[in-house]
């Protein structure tokens, strides 16, 4: 729970007290520099009022609210989503993707996609530091459907670009699997339910055949690779299942997986939208699990939309999913290629022709997007400048996602998007961890290496 | 949000009888570094090592 009172007028930044449902500590955060400490809570009201933490803060919260601004405002693009093709094999309730194109779309010729790809080595070039690699992901629809143009790609373009692939796992047999992990691909896959009749709910091919044991092989054919994951989207119908998947995911040896909520941004998906309380509390559940399982073997299944979240509140510039600030990374550190060569903020525009950024291979290419109205109204979208979300405590934790779905579901960028709650609860959960001395068991290993410490205080 | 008035109920009564003992510690910690995160709901780059 937020309460985002102004902690008293002060002519310096202030503290606002958080809830955060702890037996001891409450959370105190100035939302402008997303700094916040966790403050023994029958000490709050002197702990705001000023003392040795307020005076710590003060000094470094200049820096911090630079560090923020840089962070929202002054990234260059450093990856791009591809979408080789329009079509997919399966029908998934809640794709972002019109049927229609997914039916029926087109694939994006090999040669477009290797000119494509010179014409963004090229552009990533003139904005990168040397040294550094952009990164493409093959994306939606499903890109092995047309995986002789996305293989030719990447072995044209293995030295310019960290390659990834996010894939619904049915085309993935051992040659692509041997192709793919040779080249240090990293792998997404997708997979909604513990057993067949969960997932067929939401994820079948267009003749209703089920694929959940499709994944379940590409699955053990990763066993062992470093880089994979598995998203399972979060609906009405496998929310009971959430702690089941788990167990399945940590029984395969996945190394990272996401229970993420659906995009509510096309309609279909809005039929099978969870409530925020329903789907924190089945949430929370599977991360407890995931906890005890790595309690119990030593080994850990990273929950990565949740270690985002922990991630954003310990080391805001570390984190990875660019949906939980604002403006989100559409469109301004990632952007999406079509498969009819048209440049979009995100893929999850790609349905919306009025977000279409105009063609890459035109010639302002890139640059004229990133300048276009299109990307505008997406980059330009600020959770401090609407309500509820200006005056939250812990907008800058939450990001207040997505701008495909605020715009689509709720009308208009100005809008919050479909889980305001739910990141609530994700927010004092994590910072529950953080009081409990027991975040690093939610994250990666050696995920702060590289970081510096900027702030620590023990009082 | 049954889950939250729960805790909060459990945590005042703990929180009460906590309170005679000394004040828990502050905890604040930022962590800095070159922002690169191209993440997306629909996809995570697994190992970062790898894309570097
Ligand atoms: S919030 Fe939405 S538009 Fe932004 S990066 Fe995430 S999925 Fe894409
Ligand atoms: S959507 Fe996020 S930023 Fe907006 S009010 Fe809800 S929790 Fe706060």
């Amino acid at each position: 729970m937020t309460a985002a009172l102004p902690s008293r007028a002060l002519a310096g930044p202030a503290l606002i007290p958080v809830d955060i449902g702890h037996p001891v500590y409450a959370a105190v955060t100035d939302p402008d520099t997303a700094f916040w400490a966790l403050v023994d809570k029958t000490r709050l009201a002197e702990t705001v009022a000023g003392g040795p933490l307020l005076d710590a803060y003060r000094e470094q919260a200049g820096a911090f609210g630079q560090e923020l601004h840089a962070l929202r405002f002054g990234l260059k693009p450093s990856g791009v989503y591809l979408n080789p093709t329009e079509r997919c094999n399966l029908d998934c309730t809640y794709c972002y993707l019109p049927g229609k194109q997914r039916s029926g779309g087109q694939h994006m010729p090999a040669e477009t996609l290797i000119a494509s790809l010179g014409r963004l080595r090229d552009y990533f070039r003139s904005v990168m530091p040397e040294g550094r690699k952009p990164r493409a992901i093959f994306h939606g629809a499903e890109p092995l459907m047309n995986q002789a143009a996305v293989f030719a790609a990447i072995n044209e373009f293995a030295d310019d670009f960290a390659f990834g692939v996010q894939t619904n796992g049915t085309l993935l047999n051992d040659a692509a699997v041997d192709f793919l992990t040779s080249r240090n691909v990293s792998i997404g896959l997708s997979l909604d339910g513990p057993v067949a009749g969960i997932t067929d709910a939401t994820r079948r091919t267009w003749g209703g055949k089920s694929v959940h044991g499709k994944v379940l092989a590409a699955m053990d054919k990763l066993k062992g690779y470093g880089s994979w994951s598995v998203i399972t989207t979060c609906t009405t119908e496998n929310l009971p299942h959430l702690t089941s998947m788990v167990e399945l995911f940590h029984a395969h040896e996945v190394p990272t997986c996401m229970l993420n909520t659906l995009r509510c941004t096309l309609p279909g998906a809005r039929g099978v939208k969870p409530a925020d309380g329903e789907m924190a509390k089945a949430f929370f559940a599977a991360l407890d699990r995931s906890h005890a399982l790595y309690r119990e073997s030593g080994r850990k299944l990273v929950v990565a939309n949740f270690a985002n979240i922990l991630i954003g509140i310990l080391a805001p510039t570390a984190r990875r999913l660019m949906c939980d600030i604002s403006p989100c990374g559409g469109g301004r550190a990632f952007f999406a290629l079509a498969a009819d060569g048209s440049l979009y903020p995100c893929s999850e525009f790609i349905g919306l022709p009025r977000f279409n950024g105009g063609s890459l291979l035109s010639e302002g290419g890139v640059e004229a997007a990133l300048a276009s109205e299109a990307f505008k109204t997406v980059i330009g979208r600020d959770v401090d400048k609407f309500s509820p979300c200006g005056d939250c405590a812990i907008r800058h934790f939450c990001g207040s996602p997505c701008p495909a779905e605020a715009h689509e579901m709720n009308g208009g960028m100005e809008k919050i998007g479909a889980f305001c709650d739910f990141y609530k609860e994700q927010v004092n959960y994590a910072l529950r961890l953080i009081a409990d001395g027991k975040a690093d068991d939610y994250l990666w290993d050696g995920w702060d290496e590289g970081t510096e410490t900027l702030f620590d205080l023990s009082l | 949000m049954t889950r939250t008035v729960q805790t909060q109920t459990q945590t005042q009564a703990q929180a009460n009888i906590q309170q005679p003992q000394a004040a828990a510690p502050t905890i604040a910690v930022r962590k800095s570094c070159n922002p690169d995160g191209i993440g997306l709901s629909h996809y995570v780059l697994m190992d970062k090592k790898a894309a570097k």
